[in-house]
């Protein structure tokens, strides 16, 4: 039991990081229809800048936040701007193409920046281990789970209770009818690229502090997709306990079944999900009818 | 009469032609020698090319500075590969075709240099493999390769060697984790050897896929099996993401690491966890006499970038272009690529101040400076305690 518990409490850390990363993921989905395959290579870059922030002003965990998500956000503003926007109109297909060269644009650039060396990122937490029950914890790695639970639970209520977030998921519904209701679409994505990179960056700082900031970092985005397939790709918060899902059931497959299965579990989760809700477990089901 | 010309010239021309390929050799002229350096210039592992170049670059000032060869002055060419094999070969092509090199003496990681093979092969160029001792390189042996280095199946086995005989703890179970790749086959074919010849309980073996951060599962799979001897096959940040991962556990572990693991960007990253570990080596740690001591003598042919830029590569590398030009030395001014290899290959006992164990190419591999020296990193300033002289295993 002891062993089980030990496996979930260590599933559960990365899971969180899956679901950080994949709710990012989620956002810019579920508000422009683009899945964003640069998002591993923002929540690098996003990482690299709370990097140097901590060396340079020796910022603890909450002022690190508190300075590096407003930079995330107009960062993430400027790629839609600059990246994004032009391609208003043009097919889903060339957009997605247009993220994949950001990606290696943003890899590339972080390495010029930074340099290929990876480092350890301490961001101001004990590094105590912390026991809950059995199961033991770094402080960070509570911090993370903690971060997922926060920014759930705060995605929740924006896109319940608030105009923006209800004009998000009017423009996500029907982007046309959103737009003759006087919804700025435009500005909507330009919102979720933001919110997306401000959560690519609470991820980053938590993933490189738990796993060191290398230049390998960016590839975190393609390991946390799953995630956001199993809990729907237009999902948020199915995103968010999509990668949790995968987390455990990935480390319970390591430790009771063997070695390889690791990098499979997820994957036959998902299509056995797939195989009865394609639109994953929280994926709004879209009907065309002709 | 124009006829008669006409012959004449021809004549002339195949003449000079003749005379030509009969006594210039490639990439050599009455003032230069050119070396070809085939590296990781760009990308995450460009640390190591880095190294590597200025290795070559102050081997070459440091011959230069003393007449160069039979008056030749040493000439280094640097083509960047990425660390991708299809780059290497285009690299290599570029460098016997375009830049005309002599002989060449960086050579990137093993499958660069295998897939460099064919073009090495075919111009007989002399060539000294100084970051890539994999038995694929030179098993089968190609007449003009030479490789310095031990395998990095001899340093694990030189590792859990040093820890059975010195620092073994009670009740001993021993346990490994390596990448799913080539290197870990080697690494776990050390681990292999040790727990066979040496009789060692063998508690179990995990792979992962390069890449891998979290080790959550592995580490409670090797508590599980009551390790407290650790193989620890992974690198730079995976491997202290494995240690970070048993100091959560609360873990008490002999660990015996992978040689890179001795440079200060993995080196700091390991520390924390707070495991003094162990690495094989068959290169001087920064911190060895040794390498103390070239860093004194080649700082004036070293830019500040330069020296940030040092590690263990440089002193291989330094050593395999010193091994380089004492051949091509022994050939006088008659410097042709035939006779390199020939004096390459009568190499034995030459010394790099301690760099390596001295170097010897007269065997049937080809291979020298296979012996390891085993080190324990001291955690209070991440620097290399020498446990061991260079030892053949």
């Amino acid at each position: 039991m002891e062993y089980f518990a030990l496996l979930l409490g260590s599933g559960l850390v990365i899971g969180a990081t899956y679901g950080l990363v994949g709710m990012g993921f989620a956002i810019i989905y579920k508000a422009t229809g683009v899945v964003n395959f640069a998002q591993g290579e923002l929540l690098m870059l996003t990482a690299y800048i709370a990097f140097s922030l901590t060396q340079g002003l020796s910022l603890s965990f909450f002022p690190l936040l508190l300075v590096t998500l407003p930079i995330a956000m107009v960062l993430g503003v400027l790629l839609e701007r600059i990246f994004i926007r032009p391609m208003l109109g043009e097919p889903a297909f060339s957009i997605v193409m247009v993220t994949v060269g950001l990606s290696v644009i943003l890899r590339g650039l972080t390495i010029m920046i930074w340099g290929p060396d990876p480092h350890e990122f301490p961001i101001g937490l004990s590094s105590a281990v912390v026991h809950l029950g059995p199961v033991p914890f770094y402080p960070v790695q509570l911090y993370a789970l903690g971060s997922l639970a926060v920014a759930t639970g705060g995605a929740w209520a924006f896109f319940r209770f608030t105009r923006l977030g209800i004009a998000m998921r009017a423009v996500a519904a029907n982007e046309a009818a959103a737009l003759l209701m006087g919804i700025r679409v435009d500005r909507i994505h330009m919102l979720a690229w933001s919110f997306s990179a401000a959560i690519a960056a609470l991820a980053g700082v938590l993933f490189a502090a738990m796993f060191k900031l290398g230049p390998t970092i960016w590839f975190e985005g393609l390991r946390s997709f799953p995630a956001v397939i199993l809990g729907g790709l237009d999902s948020v918060l199915g995103a968010a306990l999509g990668g949790l899902v995968v987390g455990v059931v990935e480390n319970m497959a390591q430790g009771y079944l063997g070695q390889g299965l690791r990098e499979i579990a997820g994957f036959v989760v998902i299509v056995l999900i797939l195989m009865v809700r394609p639109y994953g477990l929280f994926g709004d089901r879209q009907i065309e009818r002709v | 009469m124009r006829g008669s010309l006409k012959s004449a010239l021809l004549a002339l021309g195949v003449l000079s032609a003749g005379a030509t390929t009969a006594w210039a050799e490639p990439g050599v002229t009455d003032t230069e020698i050119r070396i070809g350096d085939v590296n990781i210039m760009t990308g995450p592992a460009s640390f190591i090319g880095q190294a590597v170049s200025v290795g070559s670059k102050v081997a070459a000032a440091e011959i230069n500075a003393a007449g160069g060869i039979n008056g030749r002055k040493l000439v280094i060419l640097t083509e960047d590969d990425g660390y991708v094999p299809a780059r290497s070969f285009q690299a290599l092509k570029k460098l016997i075709e375009v830049d005309d090199i002599f002989a060449l003496n960086g050579t990137s990681g093993t499958a660069n240099v295998l897939a460099m093979m064919p073009l090495i092969t075919k111009a007989n160029l002399p060539t000294v493999v100084t970051t890539a001792p994999n038995e694929l390189v030179y098993n089968p042996v190609r007449p003009s390769v030479f490789t310095i280095g031990a395998s990095y199946e001899t340093a694990f086995f030189a590792q859990l060697k040093y820890i059975h005989e010195h620092n073994e703890p009670k009740n001993p179970v021993y346990g490994l984790i390596r990448q799913d790749d080539d290197f870990g086959v080697a690494v776990e074919a050390g681990y292999s050897r040790a727990i066979k010849e040496l009789g060692l309980k063998d508690g179990i073996r995990l792979k992962y896929k390069k890449g891998q951060t979290d080790f959550g599962a592995e580490l409670l799979q090797m508590r599980q099996a009551g390790v407290n001897v650790l193989a620890n096959g992974a690198i730079i940040a995976s491997a202290a993401n494995v240690l970070s991962e048993a100091r959560k556990l609360g873990l008490e572990l002999q660990v015996a690491d992978v040689w890179s693991e001795i440079m200060p960007p993995s080196a700091k990253l390991l520390a924390p966890a707070g495991y003094s570990f162990f690495v094989g080596d068959y290169i001087a740690s920064m911190t060895d006499p040794a390498a103390l001591s070239f860093l004194e003598r080649t700082k004036q042919y070293m830019s500040e970038t330069d020296r940030q830029a040092v590690n263990r590569y440089s002193f291989i590398t330094y050593a395999g272009l010193k091994v380089m030009a004492k051949a091509m030395a022994a050939c006088g001014k008659e410097l042709t690529r035939a006779c390199t290899v020939e004096n390459l290959r009568k190499i034995h006992g030459f010394e790099t101040d301690g760099l390596t164990a001295p170097i010897s190419f007269d065997n049937a591999k080809q291979l020298g400076g296979t012996e390891v020296k085993v080190y324990q990193v001291n955690l209070t300033d991440v620097s290399f305690k020498t446990l061991t002289a260079y030892t053949q295993y």
